[in-house]
């Protein structure tokens, strides 16, 4: 880790929520719900479809709002937070969504590089350059630059999503289900990226995921959520001895079984 | 923007000669808020000219992608120059990532923009496919179309009724009121030049046989193609991008019959008919005015209007109008089927629908004019 990146607040927390709670009309979705991510660390929050987990993500970023709770980033409250004041944590994470939401107008290389335009001075070759170190660094050929999102595969679109994610290298990742949809061989391509970029960029990552391999080989912690709160949190090997029912049902079904056997085989 | 200050070294990121030339020093953070300053300093750096170059990193307090892009670029540039360059002193983590950029560098290749000519070329060649295209799909329509005929079973009704509600029925009180209007602007136009002959009587002439021969076929189609047009392209074009043409075929569902024949069939009999209506509106708003600006009756108007417009005038009028329905509706159900996987193609397409389809409305007018005058009609 990057010990020259000193933590702001005096915890080491780049993500703190503490009672949250959210509402859709009657059904609750978010029932007091705390946990913290913690600097430099690849924290996965997991659980069925449906439990919230995205709504947690977005109101991460502030791109909605909870009906009550605190949630800091890099110690900063998010909650209430317009746009412009959203805007300078906004420029420190990254955010890969889960459809890729590509701008599809422009290229691959113009959709990583607009978000350098807009927010540093560089020249457009030093912009391109980087540009295209971005696109190299998630394993995309160097000729997907120039094509448009339209033409690319679903696996492409997400690698391209997540170059535009670190374009300006930030201090906290934030990745909707970054293997939904892919092969498997694309998929543990992003576990290894994930995993890397954390080592090389001293990154936080908070990824929101089904995968069970991504979870075995990248995350150093997992939460689970259900039933509108955290049903645990631990690493991977804690959680799959863990008694809860919910949780071991999630972990033990024979998916979460192979996977824990191909994670022990590994090591 | 205070926290940001916190978490990024302060020091400013510098590069410049240790105790001799060929010894260099990078100090300060290397991230990307300062990569556009250093990139001047190394742009204008002087090199020594030869002997072996060592750059001291210890000094180096952060770096991220960019810094370690700059820092390759530089020394790769100088190896390729031939001269032999030593890193020293860089934080593991810092090397662990000029590694990773290093290993992911791209060979630095600018494909240059094509020329004027290539351009020219390769726009004309679009230009080409796409009339082929055109021509394509007319005769695949026709085909369907007969097949279509052949077995009436096959033909879809309820579309076709849906579009002869959308297009037509739901198009009359906006063809209707530009035709009105339309109608007055001729008239009022006319009065002042007519009213200095006292040939007042002839306004009927002139609005009858301008709006029944050619404004009202052109005007309806013109905003047919605007307003229904459009509709298709972006609805074949949104399904496309959804998938749900995909869908079609699998079920072995024609997409022509479904889609395209009965927007085609329905404009072809809904067209002529806004026409017929759009004649009525654009006279009534001549007689409207002719009456106002020139005190002609309206039964002055209507039996002049007997005598200035003959059957063959109105015929051609409404004769063109199913040749304008099959324009606008090939047309844009073809861009829609042009449409190529994203929301922006969407757009773009939709655009070229309208313009392509007003553009052949104007310019097959322009020919049925020519063809009509070698026939003394």
């Amino acid at each position: 880790m990057n010990s020259a990146r000193q933590p702001a607040p005096a915890t080491d927390a780049v993500i703190e929520i503490r009672g949250l709670n959210t509402r859709y009309g009657a059904a609750v979705v978010h029932d007091n719900v705390s946990l913290a991510v913690h600097r430099g660390e690849i924290f996965a929050l997991v659980g069925a479809s449906g439990c919230g987990k995205s709504t947690l993500l977005r109101e991460t970023i502030a791109l909605q709002q909870p009906q009550s709770g605190s949630i800091r980033v890099f110690g900063v409250e998010v909650v209430g937070l317009n746009d412009e004041g959203a805007l300078p944590l906004r420029r420190r994470w990254g955010v890969m969504f889960e459809r890729a939401a590509l701008f599809s107008s422009l290229t691959v290389s113009e959709n990583v590089g607009m978000v350098l335009r807009e927010h540093t001075p560089l020249g457009p070759r030093l912009i391109d350059e980087i540009a295209a170190v971005k696109i190299a660094l998630t394993g995309l050929p160097a000729n997907a630059g120039s094509k448009y999102p339209g033409e690319l595969s679903g696996g492409m679109r997400k690698r391209a999503a997540l170059a535009r994610a670190i374009a300006l290298d930030p201090e906290l990742l934030l990745l909707d289900e970054p293997t939904a949809g892919l092969d498997p061989l694309s998929a543990s391509g992003i576990d290894e990226l994930v995993r890397q970029l954390r080592d090389a960029l001293g990154l936080t990552i908070m990824m929101v995921t089904h995968d069970l391999d991504l979870l075995w080989r990248a995350a150093d912690r997992v939460a689970v959520l259900g039933e509108g709160r955290i049903l645990g949190t631990g690493s991977m090997a804690e959680l799959s001895t863990s008694g809860q029912a919910l949780i071991s049902e999630y972990f033990h079904g024979p998916r979460g079984r192979a996977a824990c056997e191909q994670a022990w085989k590994q090591k | 923007m205070i926290a940001n200050s916190n978490t990024e070294p302060d020091a400013r990121a510098d590069i410049r000669p240790g105790n001799t030339p060929l010894d260099l020093r990078c100090s300060g953070a290397w991230v990307l808020r300062e990569i556009e300053l250093l990139e001047r300093k190394l742009s204008g750096y002087a090199w020594p000219d030869r002997g072996q170059l060592s750059i001291d990193a210890s000094t180096v307090t952060a770096m991220d992608t960019s810094g370690a892009w700059l820092l390759h670029r530089t020394m790769r540039s100088l190896q390729q120059a031939g001269r032999s360059v030593h890193l020293l002193g860089l934080r593991p983590e810092s090397e662990a990532l000029l590694q990773l950029v290093a290993s992911h560098a791209f060979t630095a290749q600018t494909t240059a923009a094509p020329g004027m000519l290539a351009r020219l070329g390769q726009q004309s060649w679009r230009n080409l496919l796409s009339a082929l295209g055109m021509l394509t799909f007319l005769g695949e329509n026709t085909i369907a179309l007969l097949r279509s005929l052949a077995q009436p079973r096959r033909i879809r009704w309820r579309p076709i009724m849906h579009n002869l509600q959308t297009a037509g029925f739901e198009a009359l009180p906006i063809t209707g009121l530009l035709s009105f209007l339309m109608g007055i602007v001729i008239a009022y136009q006319g009065a002042e030049q007519l009213r200095r002959f006292g040939a007042n009587i002839y306004i009927a002439d002139l609005v009858g046989l301008a709006m029944v021969r050619e404004l009202s076929p052109m005007l309806t189609a013109i905003v047919v193609a605007g307003r229904s047009g459009s509709a298709y392209a972006a609805q074949i074009g949104t399904m496309k991008v959804t998938e749900e043409i995909d869908a079609l075929r699998t079920i072995g569902v024609g997409q022509l019959e479904l889609l395209v024949l009965p927007k085609v069939l329905a404009l072809v009999f809904a067209l002529p008919l806004l026409t017929v209506y759009t004649d009525v509106m654009g006279i009534l708003g001549g007689m409207v005015m002719a009456r106002a600006q020139l005190d002609v009756s309206f039964s002055a108007y209507l039996g002049q209007l007997d005598e200035a417009i003959s059957l063959s005038s109105y015929l051609i009028g409404i004769g063109k109008a199913p040749v304008f329905a099959v324009i606008i509706a090939l047309v844009g159900c073809y861009q829609g089927f042009q449409v190529g996987g994203s929301a922006d193609s969407v757009g773009r397409q939709t655009t070229v629908s309208v313009v392509q389809s007003i553009f052949l409305v104007i310019v097959t007018d322009a020919l049925f004019s020519i063809v009509f005058s070698w026939f003394d009609l």
